[in-house]
């Protein structure tokens, strides 16, 4: 299939880039100071935590391009549903990634920093679009019901990280508990970092367009299974009808 | 400027007939009354159960009880409210109607918020009484409670719109809702301490915040009705 | 500082782990229904 052939570089230039970042991470990339080398999580927490995000705006934006009639087209709404799988992905990875940072920093498994809870509801945000986009319908109502869905929730982030945050500075946490985020940055870490963030993007990118993929070809498939049935059914009554019936009106 | 004036009180009337439809069946069946009320004082009381009362815990944790108690009362008035339209087929009913998007959410926010405030005096009473809340000063919960209830009401409206007419809504409904409304558990909860503490002044802040959020979600229902009765 | 090797394992570990399984999954399922739908159209060109 043509898709496969489109983007094979994606694909090498995915695992290229994010063997190049393991190297550097684990291994060229000074330890902190004072984190040691725990602070070498931070190039999978801070890139995990970019795309958390960005997957969340493309699924908003790939819906509001879907429910704007001019330029509906299912592609958009394969995006939005593709985005936001991936997405739950690194925002998953993100929480996790942020709580092992955290442990021998922080002294315990998880504290409520402003950043990181936002990131918990986003978490489950992301939950409810995704099971609210598995609820069944035809495919014309799963995408306008998603698509709003998608708008209600992205609309919420802000005012969620508004409130954490300001939660947060009431009870003096942002201070103590974003120690872990003020790592001085070397040169060679800020490459690495930039480097770290680019795989995992162009990662991003790939899991996107085969997830878009499969959600096409899963659609065909249901289609062609539905048009099957209906096929078989009208097969199977057509003997029963006697020629020369009238439909009775009413 | 007549005809904008016309569209408004067109709007305005139309809302009031969608809410009152929709308290009419409610006093008529009673289920907010009775069941959903009851399911409020029931979970006010397991609270207690579970933090033991005789530590001085429940006055501190008061308010936050309170709101999450509302928040779950408030999962089974919105599941309710479009079970009803479900049941009978009336989903279409409302879609033929005639009645402009905007105003059936705004009619059916208004009857989930009636309901609403109803539900949170009793529980007010209610925790006030059982977990023995020091009240110092009340100025700011009412300000506080109406715009927590808006809020809860229009986003509760919305996903109940979209999850309502499927099977699974009696789960989806809870999922979708709760982690919106978060930051009205916050806000919420820290206007309460902060009235009943008598600090009323770091109440507003957060009334402010609860404020933004419904007038977000009231407008993102008003925008989005209309396009969620267009489906087929 | 160097005992915090294990969690900078434990980390790399389950993401690597994580974005692996998901990949894997993926590219499996792909190859699956591509097999049983030969005769589909392409997705539309991505802009």
């Amino acid at each position: 299939m043509n898709t496969i052939k489109r983007v094979p570089w994606l694909g090498a230039a995915v695992v290229v880039s994010l063997a190049a970042t393991a190297l550097m991470a684990l291994v060229i990339a000074p330890s902190d100071a004072s984190q040691g080398d725990a602070q070498r999580l931070m190039y999978l927490h801070v890139p995990a935590a970019w795309l958390a995000y960005l997957a969340f705006a493309v699924t908003a934006i790939a819906s509001v391009l879907w429910l704007v009639p001019r330029t509906r087209s299912i592609t958009w709404d394969l995006l939005a549903g593709a985005s936001a799988e991936v997405g739950v992905l690194f925002t998953g990875l993100t929480l996790a990634m942020g709580s092992i940072w955290g442990r021998p920093i922080w002294g315990s498994w998880w504290e409520w920093d402003a950043r990181l809870t936002t990131t918990a509801v986003l978490f489950f945000l992301y939950l409810g679009y995704l099971a609210l986009r598995r609820a069944g319908g035809s495919p014309d109502a799963r995408a306008r019901r998603s698509a709003l869905a998608a708008l209600v929730a992205f609309v919420d982030v802000p005012i969620v990280h508004f409130s954490v945050n300001w939660f947060a500075t009431l009870h003096q946490q942002g201070t103590v508990f974003n120690a872990k985020m003020q790592v001085e940055i070397s040169g060679t870490m800020a490459a690495t970092l930039v480097l770290a963030v680019i795989a995992f993007t162009l990662l991003y990118g790939y899991l996107v367009v085969r997830r878009m993929e499969l959600l096409r070809l899963e659609e065909g498939f249901e289609e062609r299974e539905l048009a099957r049935a209906i096929a078989e059914r009208i097969a199977q009554e057509s003997p029963e009808m006697p020629a020369g019936v009238e439909m009775e009106t009413v | 400027m007549s005809e904008r004036w016309a569209a408004t009180s067109r709007l305005w009337r139309e809302s009031v007939l969608v809410a009152g439809k929709d308290l009419r069946i409610e006093m008529r069946s009673r289920v907010a009354v009775q069941q959903i009320l009851a399911f409020g004082a029931i979970v006010i009381l397991l609270f207690a159960f579970a933090l033991d009362p005789s530590r001085g815990l429940l006055p501190r944790v008061a308010p936050g009880l309170f709101w999450i108690t509302v928040l779950l009362s408030a999962l089974l008035a919105i599941s309710r409210a479009f079970a009803v339209e479900a049941e009978n087929g009336a989903l279409d009913g409302l879609r033929m109607s005639g009645l402009d998007g905007a105003a059936v959410f705004l009619g059916k926010t208004a009857a989930i918020a009636v309901q609403l405030i109803v539900l949170e005096v009793v529980l007010a009473v209610g925790v006030f009484v059982l977990y023995d809340v020091r009240v110092v000063g009340l100025l700011a919960l009412v300000p506080a409670a109406l715009a927590a209830t808006a809020g809860i009401a229009a986003a509760g409206t919305v996903y109940g719109a979209l999850a309502g007419g499927l099977r699974q809504r009696e789960t989806l409904i809870p999922l979708l809702v709760l982690p919106v409304v978060a930051p009205v558990m916050i806000g919420g909860t820290r206007a309460f301490e902060a009235a009943l503490g008598g600090t009323t002044s770091q109440a507003w802040p957060w009334v402010q915040l609860l404020t933004v959020f419904a007038v977000v979600y009231v407008t993102m229902g008003v925008l989005a009705f209309g396009p969620l009765l267009e489906e087929s | 500082m160097d005992h915090n090797w294990p969690y900078v394992a434990a980390g790399y570990g389950i993401t690597a782990g994580a974005v692996g399984a998901y990949s894997v999954w993926l590219l499996a399922r792909l190859r699956r229904t591509r097999r049983s739908l030969p005769d589909l159209p392409d997705l539309p060109h991505l802009p």
